[in-house]
This record gives structure tokens, sequence and C-alpha cells, in this order.
């Protein structure tokens, strides 16, 4: 990151800002033209280089991506799944190869054969009436998956109307902000995006610092393949979303909100501005809203294509315009975060508890799920399970209860589950009995509860292919700017291709020396976290991977 | 006391600070080692190699931190050296070294790689993965005349991203790419030479391996020594770092530990040092004999000069002899010459460039506040929060300064105010610009006066206790009139109400001005209202605040101070004066003499007046490089002896009858004096080139000749001297100077000065004096028939006339001098970019090739006068400031046509 970046392509503020613009100017041809970028970078007073070196990090700002025209999903439920090389034979009958991209998970992951064609996203059968999606106007984008609560209703709540929803919030804004924060952190409702901070603590942090401008980020930017539950929030619950910044802006003390959406979900994109503009008609937004002196705005920033953009602070130099390189921590974003602005970052499950606190008191939250897990969590299965789909659960929940009730079993015989992302778990499925949907449980158990979400990984599935498909997603998607997971990743990704395609044999001892460099060597938990599941490989499935090791 | 344990030992902590700079203090450099760590630049944290483990108790359960960013805490057992993170080191330094080229013996940087250290360190003694990807293949960049690279080596530190980020500001490096992929490109992914590399070089020397070098390879290590010394090129005094082998210059860097440039500095103090050895340089004294220059003796070129100068001085007195020393020389050289004109001429005639450019900042501040020098220290700019720039362009002219000043401009909390025509780079980066008409700073300063007196903003309190005469200055301010400066000066008065009203508001205000102030009409005028406005708002006395002329020449404050001036003698005391000429001649023991002598201008009248029949100058090519050139050839000819001392036959030696071969800042010792009032040590690097002799010597031996005994030439013989007649010098010894020189005054003690002015002026309280615009001569006789207004400038890759930097591959980056115009102006003149544009003064014509730009506002051109193939100053005139005789380089009248067809040399 570059403090003097940071100030350069903040002096105008989010409205047209770098990042939204280069994103623009890609639209035509999938990449911006090198004039284009040079004009950009001229604006604001930053180097050719910059321009260049932001747009080549993208996947849909990158030269490469010129004239791709459609994208196949190669997210880990996809492609465990088999589904891809039948989608990828029938697009080629009517896209030239070199026209076909990728996307890694369109959040497809119940019923697979995902794929991206201008703005939308399909999956499932729709392959089968590509003619229909090529030539008009059609529905086939939407999917459907059964959305159920094990318990309390919190999350997945039908949604009534704007005023009614709002009221709370219009309450909130009566209260002194000290006490609403207090609310949140009463509930000890934890983060959602993985790492499970208390998100009182995270927005006190915040709010300490004082400063004119401030920012609340929701991170739409759900990348981890098997995950769903953000996009369900997205578009089906976009009003839970922007409730939670608004009240995050309130603790806070800031002014501005930024969603920002990953690229591979356009309809939630679509469907968020819709609710954003409902917010203003309704006067919701703006400044002093309802004469409390509160002013407050938003706006979506879509992404590029880029994993690592889920982690925060390559999330803020991303919607800033530089490299999405992580930064080192401290600062913290709350000191020091977009446009060197106090700024606090959430996931967007995480703002969708807000609501439920603020209505109805943190206490309310807070009696729901363990001890230290309080309240609802969002689990979504995928397409081997017999009931596809998103479960909210109280936490606590028998990891059994939901694969077996919710889930309905499996429709064939499955002998792992990759829980929480690809930086997730490797649960065996004997160890099913012994989870419960928690981050104690998880974690004491070796495991992660991350995003909960659930990839099931068939019987006949290598496990030596999972090993090479997560070495070589954690490279791909690698920022590149710490040692240990530029190289290791893709070092990891060849000694398991070799050992795959030949008759390799991987050193044992350099191979654990490898997992241990990226675990304690890496600067961010991309790097860190992929020797996770690796582990657990190598721990739960030694009869199979023995004959790749020496 | 808070502490925190280094392998179980306390040690205390300083808050704030990582766990590096933490363990760095007390322990051994290479026990933590480091790869994208750099003195210079912020924690990055991309390397790990640093990695160490903490505990909050003795022996305690450890987490692995990256020691150049994670910040040291009190009680932290930190652990430095366990099996374990001595394994991940190693580790980590294998994966390097799956993407590196194994070639240590044959690399540029061998026995001095930053990744060949920490290997070593670390114990890497095989490379256990198999062959993969790689990104051996890149190819080198050799398109550049200095800088090189060699990707294939890189180690994607980002080092050289952020020097290029961090301490130059250009932004020329980025990383493209992402992950395994991810790799430096310049620009946008083209070669060093088609980018827009300034060529400072913080990239080469940030880069710990040898993918990003410079031609002369100066990570090498073949050098047998290092000799630390200051740059020729500017004002800002930067330290180098030299490398020699067997009496021949290798390369230069910049010492991280310069107070001055803190390891940068820029294309000419790095790269343009091959004109020292060049070809061309003047090997012999040669006496012109029939119209050619026949090599001589230095014996016999000593008989024939003083035998002139003793009979010019009896036969038509001392007044007929006049010395032009040289800014580029010493301060002891600058200190010899006046003392050789003075004492064994006998006469005042003595000046120096200083004159052409910052002679009224150095009579305007002694005016106001009794003391002609910068204020305040560079160091400042960090606790200032506003800085107004007016008249310079120091990213070109003093691009270390200016790249600290476009560091500050960045950010948006500062505040900056660049008063200029030009739309210059730190234009572009500043909060407020103001872009007047040519010839009206002290318009644009009285309104910006008025308005902080009307907005009630002035500092009654400072006012009232460390200024006299404002209350007759603030009636005539309140009394101008807005509207009329307004259209004069051709910018918004709003735009100058608030400048005017976030200079007064700021915390700190701390101005800096260059010779777009001086080199005026109303030059000493303008210094004076910089120097109010100051008083003004009590922006005087403290840090991150005051007046800062960025001086042009390397020893322009020294030359000065040395007395090379008509009117003042050594250490700036008055020549007519009784008491100040007693003390002289006493220290002297010969009679100096009490009325002012010429100054350069003047020197040229006398001599076209038959008056003046010798002229000696120093390192100054006055015919290149002094306002109207025809004029200054013909007083040249018309002067019986012209004595040119140089290292290359430039315009002005030509019009010699003896030239004396000098030695260039490489190849002698003495000190310069910087901007900042910092003497600092200049040591010689190398012999001087067969023939030559440094210049000190040169006056020494043609003092001793003509009967004076002057001891031979010793840097810390001179300043011994010099301390003793110098008051500000008294206590500055040779021993003394060290890395980082003193700032004077000097007390005899050895305390130096960073800040002047502090409780009083040195004359008493500070002067307010009101000054009105007035239109320059050269407009209101000559802008009808001339209507456009050509001003000057200097260029990053150029040092005034060129004659050191033209012999370097300097000029490969640039060629020409060339024409700004606006692209109004060219369309109705139908010039297109490239076209020769013919510019026409009242003096005379030049041709000049046309750069299309909108950096000047339509009617106004400008242009560098760098090159000889150009003569610019066939142009200027002879309108000088008011005060201090400084020419009006920068008013030209002109009108412009397409050059009819080709380009035509000036005649000259």
């Amino acid at each position: 990151m570059s403090d003097n970046l940071s100030e350069l392509l903040g002096k105008k503020g989010v409205e047209g800002g770098f990042f939204d613009s280069l994103g623009k100017l890609a639209k035509p041809d999938g990449a911006p033209s090198d004039a284009a970028m040079e004009k950009l970078a001229e604006d604001f007073l930053i180097g050719k280089a910059n321009a260049y070196g932001t747009a080549s990090f993208y996947d849909f700002l990158k030269p490469e991506n010129k004239g791709k025209k459609v994208y196949v999903c190669n997210g880990t439920a996809c492609v465990c799944a088999g589904t891809q090389e039948k989608v990828i034979e029938t697009l080629q009958e009517t896209f030239d190869a070199d026209e076909i991209g990728h996307m890694t998970c369109l959040g497809r992951c119940h019923e697979n054969s995902a794929f991206h064609y201008k703005g939308k996203n399909y999956s499932g059968t729709a392959r089968e009436s590509l003619k229909a999606i090529l030539t008009s106007e059609n529905k086939l984008n939407l999917d459907s998956y059964h959305v159920k609560a094990n318990g309390n209703t919190i999350l997945t709540e039908a949604f009534t109307n704007i005023s009614d929803y709002y009221e709370p919030f219009l309450r909130a804004l009566k209260r002194d902000s000290v006490d609403v924060l207090e609310e949140i952190k009463t509930s000890n409702v934890r983060g959602r995006g993985g790492a499970g901070f208390p998100m009182g603590m995270k927005l006190q942090f915040c709010r300490n610092v004082e400063n004119e401008t401030k920012f609340i980020i929701c991170n739409a930017d759900e990348g981890d393949p098997g995950a769903y539950s953000d996009r369900y929030l997205l578009e089906q619950r976009p009003h839970s979303v922007l409730f939670g910044m608004l009240i995050s802006g309130y603790v806070a003390k800031a002014n501005y909100g930024i969603v920002y959406i990953r690229a591979e979900y356009p309809e939630a994109s679509e469907i968020v501005q819709k609710a954003i503009d409902d917010l203003r008609l309704n006067h919701l937004l703006g400044k002093n809203i309802d004469g409390s002196g509160f002013d407050f705005d938003l706006k979506i920033i879509q992404a590029q294509g880029s994993y690592i953009c889920g982690e925060e602070t390559a999330l803020i130099n991303s919607i800033e315009g530089q490299r999405p390189e992580v930064r080192v921590r401290p600062p913290f974003p709350a000191q020091k975060g977009l446009f060197n602005k106090p700024t606090t970052v959430n996931n967007v499950e995480t703002l969708a508890a807000l609501h439920h606190i603020i209505s109805n008191g943190g206490e309310a939250w807070k009696r729901i799920g363990t001890e230290r897990s309080s309240g609802t969590k969002l689990v979504c299965l995928d397409s081997y399970f017999n009931n596809p789909g998103m479960y909210e659960v109280e936490m606590g929940t028998p990891l059994s209860e939901v694969v077996n009730d919710l889930g309905g079993g499996f429709k064939s015989e499955v002998k792992a589950l990759q829980i929480g992302g690809p930086l997730g778990g490797l649960v065996p499925i004997s160890k099913v009995n012994e989870l419960t949907i928690d981050f104690e449980s998880f974690s004491n158990a070796g495991f992660l509860l991350g995003h909960a979400s659930i990839v099931s990984i068939p019987k006949d599935y290598p496990i030596m292919e999972l090993i090479e498909h997560l070495f070589d997603f954690a490279s791909y998607e690698s920022c590149g700017k710490c040692f240990p997971c530029r190289l290791g990743t893709k070092r990891g990704q060849e000694l398991s291709e070799k050992a795959l395609t030949s008759d390799y044999k991987i050193d044992r001892k350099l191979f654990t020396d490898l997992l241990t460099t990226l675990e304690q060597g890496s600067l961010c938990a991309h790097g860190g976290g992929i020797p996770l599941p690796v582990r657990n490989a190598l721990h739960y499935f030694d009869d199979e991977l023995r004959q790749y090791f020496n | 006391m808070k502490t925190a344990y280094i392998d179980n030992q306390a040690f205390e902590i300083v808050e704030g600070e990582t766990l590096l700079s933490f363990i760095r203090r007390y322990r051994d450099k290479s026990l933590v080692p480091t790869l994208c760590d750099a003195p210079n630049l912020d924690p990055f944290g991309a390397c790990r190699v640093c990695s160490v483990e903490v505990a909050l108790h003795e022996n305690g359960p450890v987490k692995t931190m990256a020691s150049c960013h994670a910040p040291v805490a009190a009680g932290q057992y930190i652990y430095t050296s366990t099996d374990s993170v001595k394994a991940l080191r190693k580790n980590i330094i294998e994966l390097v070294l799956t993407d590196h080229p194994l070639d240590c013996l044959t690399c540029e940087v061998n026995g001095n790689c930053e990744l060949q250290t920490v290997a070593a360190q670390v114990g890497i003694r095989d490379v256990r993965y198999p062959a993969g990807d790689d990104h051996l293949f890149r190819m080198k960049d050799l398109s550049h005349p200095y800088m090189t690279s060699d990707l294939s080596k890189c180690i994607n530190c980002y080092r050289c991203v952020r020097a290029c980020d961090e301490v130059q500001g250009e932004f020329v490096l980025s990383m493209s790419g992402r992950g395994f992929d991810s790799h430096i490109i310049k620009g946008m992914d083209t070669s060093f030479m088609e980018s827009d590399c300034v060529s400072c070089g913080a990239c080469s020397q940030a880069c710990p391996t040898s993918a990003i070098s410079d031609v002369f390879q100066s990570k090498a290590i073949q050098a047998t020594d290092t000799t630390r010394t200051i740059c020729t090129y500017c004002g800002v005094g930067c330290n180098l770092e030299v490398s020699t082998s067997n009496g021949e210059i290798l390369s230069i860097t910049a010492p991280y530990d310069a107070e001055v440039n803190q390891g940068h500095t820029c294309i000419k103090g790095r790269y343009a040092f091959k004109f020292y050895d060049h070809p061309e340089r003047l090997d012999s004294p040669m006496i012109k004999r029939n119209g050619t220059f026949e090599k001589v003796s230095w014996n016999e070129v000593y008989d024939y000069i003083s035998l002139k100068l003793t009979s010019y001085k009896s036969e038509f007195g001392p007044d007929s002899i006049a010395g032009i020393s040289s800014a580029r020389c010493t301060n002891e050289e600058n200190y010899l010459m006046q003392k050789f004109i003075r004492t064994v001429i006998g006469t005042n005639n003595i000046d120096g460039c200083a004159r052409v450019c910052h002679s009224p900042t150095a009579l305007g501040m002694q005016r106001t506040y009794g003391t002609g020098a910068a204020t305040n220290s560079i160091d400042d700019i960090k606790d200032t929060n506003c800085i107004m720039v007016i008249g310079a362009n120091p990213t070109d002219a003093h691009p270390v300064t200016g790249a600290k000043l476009k560091q500050f401009s960045m950010k948006l909390d500062n505040v900056s105010i660049v008063i200029d025509p030009r739309r210059t780079e730190l234009a572009r980066y500043a909060t407020h610009h103001i872009p007047l008409r040519p010839g009206t700073n002290v318009a644009v300063l009285n309104m910006m006066m008025y308005y902080i007196i009307s907005e009630g903003l002035a500092d009654a309190k400072f006012i009232e206790n460390r200024t006299e005469g404002f209350e007759d200055f603030k009636k005539e301010i309140l009394d101008i009139d807005l509207e009329y400066l307004e259209e004069v000066c051709g910018v918004d008065r709003n735009i100058i109400k608030d400048a005017a009203i976030a200079y007064a508001t700021a915390p700190n205000a701390m101005s800096f001005h260059g010779l777009g102030v001086t080199e005026h009409s109303q030059g000493t005028f303008t210094v004076m209202q910089i120097a109010d406005l100051a008083l003004l708002t009590g922006n005087i006395g403290r840090r991150g605040v005051g007046v800062n002329p960025l001086r042009g020449q390397n020893n322009v404050q020294g030359s000065a101070d040395m007395g090379v001036q008509p009117h003042q003698g050594a250490g700036y005391l008055d020549v007519t004066k009784e008491d100040v000429n007693k003390k002289y001649n006493e220290f002297y023991g010969v009679d100096v003499p009490m009325e002012i002598g010429y100054k350069i201008p003047e020197m040229f009248d006398a001599a076209l007046d038959g008056k003046l029949k010798a002229l000696w100058v120093i390192g100054e090519d006055i015919v290149q490089t002094d306002p109207n050139t025809k004029k200054v050839i013909k007083a040249l000819e018309a002067t019986d002896l012209v004595i040119v001392q140089e290292l290359f036959m430039t315009e002005t030696a030509k019009h010699a009858d003896v030239i004396l071969p000098g030695a260039s800042f490489l190849e002698k010792s003495g000190t310069f004096t910087n901007g900042e009032r910092r003497v600092q040590a200049v040591r010689q690097v190398v012999k001087p080139v067969i023939g030559s002799k440094p210049d000190g010597q040169i006056i020494v031996e043609i003092m001793n000749k003509m009967g004076y005994p002057q001891p031979e030439y010793t840097p810390d013989g001179m300043l011994e001297e010099i301390s003793q007649i110098v008051p500000f010098f008294a206590g500055i010894t040779w021993e003394r100077l060290g890395k980082n020189g003193l700032q004077w005054p000097v007390a005899k003690d050895g305390t130096d000065t960073q800040i002047l002015h502090k409780e009083d002026f040195k004359r008493g309280k500070g002067y307010f004096e009101f000054n009105a615009w007035e239109e320059t001569k050269e407009l209101t006789v000559h802008a009808k028939d001339f209507p456009y207004i050509l001003t000057t400038n200097r260029e990053l890759e150029h040092y005034n006339c060129g004659a050191m930097t033209r012999r370097t591959a300097n000029e490969m980056i640039l060629k020409d001098d060339y024409l700004m115009i606006n692209p109004e102006d060219a369309k109705e003149n139908l010039i297109s970019e490239g076209d020769y544009v013919c510019l026409e003064s009242p003096r005379g014509k030049v041709d000049v090739k046309a750069r299309i730009t909108d950096e000047v506002k339509s009617g106004i051109l400008s242009t560098t006068f760098h090159f000889p193939e150009i003569m610019i100053n066939n142009l200027t005139g002879d309108i000088h400031d008011s005060e201090a005789m400084c020419p009006e380089y920068k008013v030209v009248a002109v009108r412009i046509r397409k050059s009819k067809g080709k380009y035509k040399p000036a005649v000259v």
C-alpha cells in the first residue's frame, strides 16, 4: 500500500473514484485501453504504472480479459460436482475457446453447471437452453434453493416493507449512539466473514478515532467457493444489510457507506442498488436523516474479480484503486483505512444481524446460540445434499442435524466436507457427529467454522486432486505481496501436480516445511490458511495420500 | 521505564517503534535478517524473513511476527533465534531461490547482494524443490543511458516501487499481475527509456539485488575507495558517496545518514559525473595569440597575467581590473578570489553569479531581517502545515528538496500554495495555484497581504513585539487598487484571497522562493514582501516556518558569505565603513579600498566605456547565461585581458585571452554552503586531470607571484583563516564539519544554528516596507511591438549553461532547449509540435523548437538556456532589479512566428 496513493486517489472521494472508473472503462472490451488508463492516471496525478498495475491484478480488468464473452465457474463445488467440462463443451459450440474465461464461484453451488454471460449467472439446466440465453431477454438466470431455519428465523425472516423495517433504525436515531453501540456489544455478535472478531469492539475502535470523514464498508466480496449466503442476503434481504450499515454508521460516527460487491454477483448489485434508491426515496439516506443530525450515504462499488479482495485491507486498497495487496497491521483500518481515514469493514451476514439486535436488544441475540458464539448462522449446502440450500441455524446446532435433518443426507456417498471455504478445514465424514456449528467446536477440533459453507467431497474424488486444486486456487488468488504465499502456494501446486501426473514422490519433510512456512510466515490468512485443509487431508486421508509421498 | 526482552534480556523500548528497530538498537544488525526493509522506506512486511517469535512471558507460547512492522509492547519476550524461527527464515529463502538465477559469481552485485548475504546467514545449502515455473527468462532492459534492469534477479520486495513512490514521488514503477506472476513494470509495462523515469536512481539504490541497477553498476564492489563529498549541482547540497578504483571514479551513491538528503539524490548528483574526465577538459593554460589559443606552461601564464595586471594597475588604477568568482567553487576559493581582488589588486570590483540569481534575496532579506539567508532548514518541512512556493520549480531545479515538497503536497491535510506563471509539477499537486502573469509578483503578494490584514488574520502580538513600520505599511496595503492589480496579474482575486487565508491560518507556514522571485525588475521588493508576509503572520523564528530561498548553484550562499560582492567583504561587512576597513586592513595586512566596486552588469558597461582593462572570470559562462549576449560579447571584446578559469571551452572561454584550466568539485577539497546555511566538507575524490589545478591553488599561486604571502591552499588552513574574519564562521573547523557539516552562525564552541531570528532579528526588529507594484520597462516600452512574454526556466537534466551536464549522458535524455507554448498561441501562429519558432525580442532573434503545452497560459512562453546552440540570452535585455541589479530574465517581450525553413543557429 502507498500512503501517497491513498491520498491522491482520495482527492475525489468515493464518487467518480479511480477503481469505479476503471471498471466502467473496461465494460465495452473487457479491459480498459492504455490511453484511457493514462488519462485516468493523469486525472488523479498518479503514475501510469499504478493504473496498469491495478488493472492487471483483476480477472475482469487485466489485458488478457479483453474479448472474453462468457465465463465458466471453477469454484470448488462445481469442480467437485464434475459438471463444468460439459458446460465448456456446450459453450464451445458457440464461442471460440479464447472467448471463454472463468470465474471462481458464482454462488450456484447448490445446482452447479454455473456460468456467466453478459451480466447474468446461469446454472443447473440452463446450459441446455443456451440458444435462448444468447438470443433473448430471459429469466433463465433465476435459480432456486431451499431456505429454512431450524429455530429462530432472524436472517431469513421475510421482508415486510421499508417503513416497518426501518422503524427500529429511526428509533435508534433518537437514542444516544453510545447506547446503541452498547446493544451491539451486549449481543456479542462476532464477524461472520471468518475471523469471528466481535463487531461491537470493531465499531468502538472506529468510533474512538476522531475524524470528519469515516467509512463503513460492507464486505460483499464473498469469494469462498461453496458459500452463497451473502448472495442470498444481498439478493433476497438487501435491506437487512443496508440497515446494518446505517446503524454501524450511526454508532461509529461515520457518514459514508460502501457496499463492495463481487463482480461474480451481478444480480446482487442491481438489487442492492434498487434497495438504496428506495431508501433515498424514503428519506432514509442523505443529510440529517429524520431530523436526527445524522448524515449517511451509500454507494456500491463493483469488484472486478479477485478473491483476495475479501481480505479487509486488500478490499480497502481495491476501493481506492490501488493494487489490492494486503496491508500490514497496525495501522488497523479503524485508525487508517480507506483513503487513510478511519474505516470499519464488516461482512454482509454480520451487518444483517443488526436488525434483530437493534429491534430486540443485544440480550435477545445473546440468548441464542452458545456462550461464546451467539446468534444464528447461515449455512449453505451444495448439490450433493438431497436438499441443497440455505439454512439458518442457531449457533451450537449439531453438524449432523444440518447434514442429515436439514440437508436430508447425501445423494451419493461423500467422504469429506470442506467447511468454511477453501481455507476452511477438511472434515472427514466420520467427524460429522462430533461437531457443532460454532467457532469453538470447529477450532477445538482443528477445523474452521469460517463462513460455514459446506462443499461435499464425493467418495471417488481423489484427495490429492483436491489438494492440488486448493493450492492452485490459493496460488491463482494470492496477491503476491508476501514471499511465503506468492512462492509457497505455487510450489505446493507444482509438487501436488507432479506427484499426481508422474511417479514423482513428494518429500514429506519438504511438504510439511512448506505448510509451516505458509502458516507462520504469511502476511494474511490467505497464505496462512491454506495449510489447514491440506493438513487435515494428510491427517485423515493418509491411506489415500501415502502413495504420493516418500 | 518500559522494557521488553530480547532473547530473555530486558531492554528499554521506545513507544510506537517496531520490534525490528527495537532489536537493532541493541543487537547486531545481522541477528534478524531482512530483505524488503530499507532505511528510508516505510515498513512493508513482504519478505517475512525478519520474523521473530513473541511470547507474553518467559519461554511461554509464542506467536510468529514479522518484526519490521509489528510494534513492540512492554513486557514482550522476543525470541530472535529459536530453531523454529531460523527454520522459517531458511525455508522462505529456499522458496526465493526457486525463482532466482543462481549465477552469483558472474552477477554484478556479487559480494554486495542482500539476498546472497541473507542466504548465507540462514545457511541455505540446497534447494529441495524440483524445477518448476520461474521468471529467469525475463530480458534485461538496457534502453536507458543510466537505469538498467534485469528482472530475472527480482525478488519482488517492492523496494524500488516504494522508493519511486515514498522517496521521489514519481510512481514510475509498480507491480503488475498478481500472485506468482506479479512483476515489476515501468510505466505501462514499457522500458526505462520510454517511461516517465526521472533517473533519480532511488530504485537502483533501494534494490537489494541487481534487478534494478545502473550503467555504473553502483552496487558492484570493484571500488577500492569511497569518498564522501558534496554535490556541485544545486543549493540543496546533497552528500554523495563516490566510489573509486585506482584514481578512477566508478559510481556515486547517496549515504543514508546524510541529514540533507537521507540516501536520496537526483540524476545530476548520482549520474552526471562523467564530465570530470571528458576528453574536452581543458588540460593546459593557454594564451590567445593572433587569434588562436596556444598552450603554455603554468609559469608562463602566471608571468603573463601578473605582468599584465600589474601594468593595468599602475597605468589605469586598480579599478580597471575586475573579478567574477564562481558559486560552483568552494568557500575557500571564493574567499581567496575576493581577497586577491581586494588585497592584491586593490579594488572592490568583485562579484559573482549570485548577482544574476539571488542578489535580491540577500539584499531584500538583509533589509527586512538583517540577514540575507534562509531562516530555517529543509528538515522543517516535517513540521510545517503550509508551504508557499513562489517563483521556483524545485522538482526540476532542486530535485531532492523538490521531492520533499512534492511528498508534502500529496497529503490531503497539508496546504500548498504555488505562485508561478507555469503549471509546474508542484502546481499540479498544490491546494492553491496562482498562475500569475510574469512580472506581477509584487501585485499578488500585496493582494495577499491586503486580504490577511482586512480579514483580521495578522498576528498582532508578533507585529507588536518584533516588528517596526507596520502602521504605515498597513495604511498603504489597505489602499491598493484590488481591481487594477487583479487585472494586471491575471488571476481571480478569490484564488489569491483563499491562498492568503490558507497561509495566514496555517499553524506553521513556510515559504520557498527561487529565481522567479529575484530575476525581475522588482526582485528585491518581492523578497521583502515574502519576508513581510512571514512577519505579518508571525511565521518566523521557530520550526516549520520562515523564508527559505532555494539557492540555484551549489555555493551561491557561500560565495556571498565569503565576500564575493562589491559592497560587502567577507562576512557581509560593509566595505564603506571605517571600522570595517580597519579590520580588513589589519587582518589582510594590506590596505583594501572603501569604494563600492562594480556589479557584473556595471563591469560590462565599464568595459564598453573603455574603463575596464582586465576581467578574470572563474567558472561562469557569462556569454551563454548572462542577459543580452551580444552586449556581453562586445564587453569582452572591449576588455584588453579576459582571463577565464574553466573546465571546458565554454562560450565565454572562446572569448578569453588567457585560459586557466581549473578543477572540478570531484578533484579538490574545501567547503560548500547549501541553501540552509549548512557548511559541508567537499573532499577530493580524485586528482585533477593532468594539466589542471584546483582553482584555489591557482589563485594562491598568482597571489604569491604578485607578492602577497598567501599560504598554500589547504581546506583546514583556509577555514582557520576564514573563521577569524567571518563572524558566523567563528567555530567552524575542518574537523568539526564531520559528516553533515554545520549550519551558520557557528559559535566559537562549535554550536550551530538551525533556525534564525528566534528571539530577535539581526537588525533588531523586523521591518515592514511597502512597495507598490510597477510594470517593468521591458513591457511598458516594448509590449506593443512584442506582445508575448517569454520567461525562462530550468530542466531537471541540465545545469545552467550545461557545460558539465551536456558532457554526460544526460544529453541523451534531454537533447535541446525547447519552447513551451500554449495550444491557443500555437494554433494562432500555425505552429505544430516540434516546429521551430522564431522568437524575436528588441535585442535579437533565435529559433527554438516548440513543445505545445497548457503548462503555460496563452500569451506566455517559456524556455531554457542550457544549450549554446540556442543562446536564448540573445533575447534577454538590460532591465535589472532596481535594487540589486539582478537581470530580469523572467520577463522578455517577444514576438513569434513559425520559423521559415529550417533551424538556423543563433548568430553569436
